[in-house]
């Protein structure tokens, strides 16, 4: 479903010069699973996944989603994904309802179709008492719930979270996380970026550790676990982090 | 692009800017209560204005009584009514001491001593000085016995002897304050009002002396304006409406633009919309469309409100004296509207595509706002050249984005159809280009990364150079490019103002090789070089001297000068017709071509005029500023702006437009062969081709080559132009080489490879 292969991404930069913020990144997921990209602040998750939403272009590498390259189709991958990251807000003068139904009508569903979902969405995501409210009275949480709506609501069978918990307080977030367990539980395949240790360890079916725009160590959390001999992801996390960062001061 | 997407970008970015208070209170509250308030307070001041009357100290009064025959100049405390051309402005002067009870009035006694006296002068002067009167009205002692004599001597002209003479006798005097607006103006009032009255004078006397009154005044001369009331109306208002409307149409433009571009990414929802399915180009052209429609309103809700203020305050204006019967002060026609109207539509296209763009590139709000001012740095000179006098809709302004369209515009206002349909065409296809390169620009803005997410960084100059230098990379990038541009043209106008700051007015051939070196080698060479060194990994490629041209790559670019220079020479021909050379132009040119004729070697023109500008405008136009432009990732574009920039280079418009059309031609040479020694055959063979043509064009006007061989090719009126049949020949020898060249496969850049593949894919899907 998701194919990302060798994915480069540099940007200039003042004071580093050339800044690679991916290196060479290769992953791939598959329907009905939760890919995880942990990796702390500044490791190139958001350009990564950036790149997967066609909204950046890699400097070399190539990845595909559902078939369609993301650079040179970059309309049919959006039309096949739903993305939500820490930077997609809501508009603030637009109420819940015309929020997703504006972009339910920019996927190109039909008038009655988009209704029918869009009641299905409201009443799943407990979503109908905020239908009318602008999205600047919004309060973190109900912004969150109209942002899933938002990516959700052409029903794309591959779903994009970047850092999507991130500013939320325990219950949202937690109502979150259920959320993206039920859509895998339905069969789309999911990428999920995060910087916190549990949500990976609780969401996620495999994942890797992206540090300085390196994939550091690939698998499934038990295989992570005996591989690196540590029960404790966090630790394990440390361990790898720590370990690249001697190797790359050794050199 | 499907237009359904951006129908709905549309409706989604007009329904959020309905929803915002500011921008409803720019183009609704600002214009339904400003043109009110306005008005209101021109009104306020139109009443205040009525009580205001100059005054008027006249001393020595007394001299003009007692002459029964003498037509009344003073009435009361003011001028006699018959004295002005309209009464209602009698009032605007106000007489003191014009008759003896004024001065024997008790409040009065302070200021205004006896007249008649010498003290009296001094103190009215003193008055004056202290700007208690406007004007000082002096008819000193003496002058009643002038007024006497001189009608004497009319009437006894049969004896001129018994009058004495009347010319040592004094005459009136008037003192003002030239530096006091109101004294100045009540000093021409008060002179106009004399000179009626001296006329009435002179009259009378005449009528006594039974002179006929035409021998002072042998005719009458009475100009007749032929403007009708309507057009006087349109001449005034056509002058100020286009300018207004302009100006509304871009604050229209400017403020929305902000929102919804650095809006939008301060509120971070950008991220959101470019992740949908909506493409980029959507995106663009629903904002812009959002823009262009707040910038038709504001202009039209602006016109409304102030036609409507207008009319009431014009109508309670007529009725204040001080205003009426001024022409100028009535409602424009209603078919200039109707023009107004029309012509917004392109210029908000135009304004909000500008708007659109600058706004994309902003981070903040804050920072959006900013950009205004260089926006309308760009902008207002061109509409305040329309505003310069003598200016006209011609051919040549006509092509001048924006000032051709209000030029346009002001004709269609003042009723002159006839004259001005003939340049309809012009400034609507310039006015088309402008808008879909400004459309184009917007657009680009919204495929650029480095646009889209732009981060703060501190500005550091040394460290930005650092970064170009250390980070370069194999060719130059489009900022590098344009750099270079703005690099050549800033050297060569320094090195201009200082060259003929050192020439003596007398040119001479070593002087000139000098200037046209430097020109070449500094001004051109030299930038393009050391950028290329500077700034790039892979200075042969940059300037494509990486490998060598095929034979029949430099063959065709050989006889493709062949082919065009006679097209070239016609088509310049036709540029000096449109946009002819001012005298003194044509003595620069005239000078510069004898000077190079007194060159000591005949080849020395050819390496200065051919060789050396093939080499270096080559280096410099085709070497790095393509190779930077190549990176926009459409090959036409690169070439075009290209062209445009080496047009720039050159030194008058003439040569300009002729430089920009020959840029194209070796633009696709330079694309298709990959090469730039084609581009420098091509470039010194038609430098060549034209010293060659100047030498023989100046045979033919000294009649040496009279039925010569050359007739065949040339005119023999040594204007240096072909025959029809060589430009027939070569048009289509010209179109073939050309058409050869496109078919050439050519090594698209990585943005042009992927262009391709993209538009390749969309034809597909």
């Amino acid at each position: 479903m998701i194919e990302a292969r060798a994915l480069t991404k540099a940007y200039a930069d003042l004071r580093r010069g050339q800044f690679i913020a991916l290196d060479g990144l290769s992953f791939s997921a598959q329907s009905g699973e939760i890919f995880g990209l942990l990796g702390p602040n500044g490791a190139g998750k958001t350009t990564a996944l950036r790149i997967l939403s066609t909204v950046l272009q890699p400097t070399s590498g190539s990845a595909t989603v559902n078939g369609f390259d993301c650079v040179t189709q970059p309309d049919m991958v959006r039309h096949h994904i739903g993305f939500m990251s820490a930077n997609t807000a809501v508009y603030d003068r637009m109420t819940a309802w015309e929020m997703v139904e504006f972009f339910g009508r920019l996927y190109g569903m039909e008038q009655e179709q988009l209704q029918e979902r869009m009641e299905l969405l409201f009443e799943r995501l407990q979503m109908q008492n905020i239908r009318d409210l602008l999205g600047a009275k919004m309060s973190t949480g109900m912004k969150q719930k109209v942002s899933i709506a938002r990516a959700i609501v052409h029903d794309p069978p591959v779903l994009i979270f970047d850092e999507a918990t991130s500013g939320l307080d325990v219950l949202v977030a937690r109502a979150l996380l259920d959320t993206v367990a039920e859509l895998r539980d339905q069969g789309k395949c999911i990428v999920f970026s995060t910087h916190i240790m549990r949500e990976a360890e609780r969401l996620c079916d495999r994942l890797a550790i992206v540090h300085e725009g390196k994939i550091l160590a690939e698998g499934t959390i038990d295989q992570l676990q005996q591989e690196h001999g540590k029960k404790d992801l966090e630790d394990l996390f440390f361990d790898l982090i720590r370990n690249q960062d001697t190797t790359a001061a050794i050199h | 692009m499907n237009w359904n997407n951006v129908k709905l970008i549309f409706a989604r970015e007009m329904r959020d800017q309905l929803r915002d208070r500011r921008t409803l209170i720019l183009i609704a509250v600002v214009p339904l209560l400003l043109y009110p308030l306005m008005g209101m307070s021109i009104f306020q001041l139109s009443q205040f204005l009525r009580h205001e009357a100059a005054k008027v100290q006249v001393v020595g009064a007394e001299e003009l009584e007692g002459h029964a025959w003498l037509p009344p100049l003073l009435d009361g405390e003011q001028f006699q009514p018959i004295l002005f051309d309209n009464p209602n402005e009698r009032k605007n002067l106000a007489l003191r001491g014009a008759t003896q009870k004024a001065v024997d009035g008790a409040e009065h006694a302070e200021h205004d001593p006896p007249v008649g006296s010498k003290t009296s002068l001094e103190a009215a002067r003193k008055l004056l000085a202290e700007g208690d009167v406007q004007v000082v009205l002096y008819f000193p002692e003496g002058f009643g016995k002038r007024l006497e004599l001189v009608r004497q001597s009319l009437l006894n002209r049969a004896e001129p002897s018994a009058t004495p003479d009347a010319t040592e006798l004094p005459e009136p005097q008037m003192f003002f304050n030239s530096a006091n607006e109101k004294s100045r103006i009540a000093q021409l009032r008060v002179e106009r009002v004399l000179r009626l009255w001296r006329t009435g004078v002179m009259q009378t006397n005449l009528r006594d002396g039974n002179v006929p009154l035409n021998a002072a005044r042998p005719f009458e001369l009475k100009p007749q304006d032929v403007a009708k009331k309507r057009q006087r109306h349109a001449a005034v208002w056509s002058k100020i409406l286009p300018f207004l409307l302009f100006v509304w149409a871009l604050t229209g433009a400017f403020y929305p633009a902000v929102d919804v571009c650095a809006g939008e990414k301060e509120r971070g929802t950008l991220e959101t919309l470019l992740a949908s399915p909506a493409q980029r180009k959507e995106i663009a052209w629903g904002k812009l469309l959002t823009i262009m429609t707040f910038s038709i309103v504001t202009a039209l809700m602006n016109l409304g409100s102030l036609g409507v203020t207008g009319k009431i305050v014009l109508e309670q204006l007529s009725k204040v004296s001080a205003f009426a019967g001024q022409d100028a002060l009535s409602l424009p026609p209603l078919e200039s509207l109707v023009w107004l109207a029309i012509a917004l539509v392109p210029v908000a296209a135009l304004f909000s595509a500008l708007c659109l763009a600058f706004a994309a590139f902003a981070r903040s709000t804050k920072e959006g706002q900013y950009y205004l001012m260089p926006l309308l740095v760009i902008i207002m000179p061109l509409m305040f050249l329309t505003m310069s006098p003598g200016i006209e809709l011609n051919l040549g302004n006509s092509l001048i984005p924006i000032t051709g369209l209000v030029l346009l515009l002001r004709s269609a206002i003042e009723g002159q159809y006839m004259q001005a349909l003939p340049f309809v065409l012009p400034v609507v296809g310039v006015t088309l280009i402008c808008c879909l390169l400004a459309i184009r620009w917007a657009e680009e803005q919204f495929n650029r990364e480095s646009v889209l997410f732009r981060e703060s960084e501190r500005l550091d100059l040394g460290r930005w150079f650092v970064h170009l230098v250390r980070d370069r990379g194999n060719t130059p990038t489009l900022v590098q490019g344009v750099l270079c541009v703005a690099m050549i043209l800033i050297v060569q106008f320094f090195i201009n103002l200082a060259l003929s700051a050192r020439s003596s007015g007398q040119l001479d051939f070593s002087f000139l090789a000098q200037t046209v070196f430097i020109s070449q080698v500094v001004c051109i060479a030299l930038p393009a070089g050391l950028m290329t060194l500077l700034f790039t990994r892979q200075p042969r490629k940059t300037l494509m001297l990486d490998r060598w041209p095929k034979f029949s790559h430099l063959a065709v670019a050989a006889l493709l000068a062949i082919f065009i220079f006679p097209l070239g020479a016609q088509f310049s021909q036709w540029v000096q017709q449109l946009y002819p050379f001012t005298p003194e132009v044509s003595a620069q040119v005239t000078a510069f071509s004898e000077t190079m004729a007194q060159s000591p070697r005949w080849w020395l023109p050819y390496l200065l005029m051919a060789v050396l500008p093939a080499v270096c405008e080559e280096i410099a136009f085709r070497g790095f500023i393509l190779s930077g432009f190549r990176h926009m990732g459409h090959k036409w574009w690169a070439i075009g702006f290209s062209a445009v920039a080496f047009g720039m280079a050159h030194f008058f418009l003439q040569q300009k437009i002729s430089a920009a059309a020959l840029g194209m031609v070796i633009g696709l040479l330079a694309v298709q062969t990959g090469s730039l020694v084609p581009c420098m055959l091509f470039h010194a063979l038609y430098n060549g081709l034209t010293l060659a043509t100047g030498d023989l064009a100046g045979q033919f006007k000294e009649d040496a080559l009279a039925n010569s061989f050359w007739e065949m090719f040339l005119v023999a009126d040594g204007s240096g132009m072909f025959q029809t049949w060589v430009l027939v020949v070569c048009l289509l020898g010209a179109g073939v080489l050309l058409g050869w060249l496109h078919r050439l496969p050519y090594l698209p850049t990585d943005e042009e490879r992927l262009q391709e593949v993209r538009e390749r894919q969309l034809a597909g899907a």
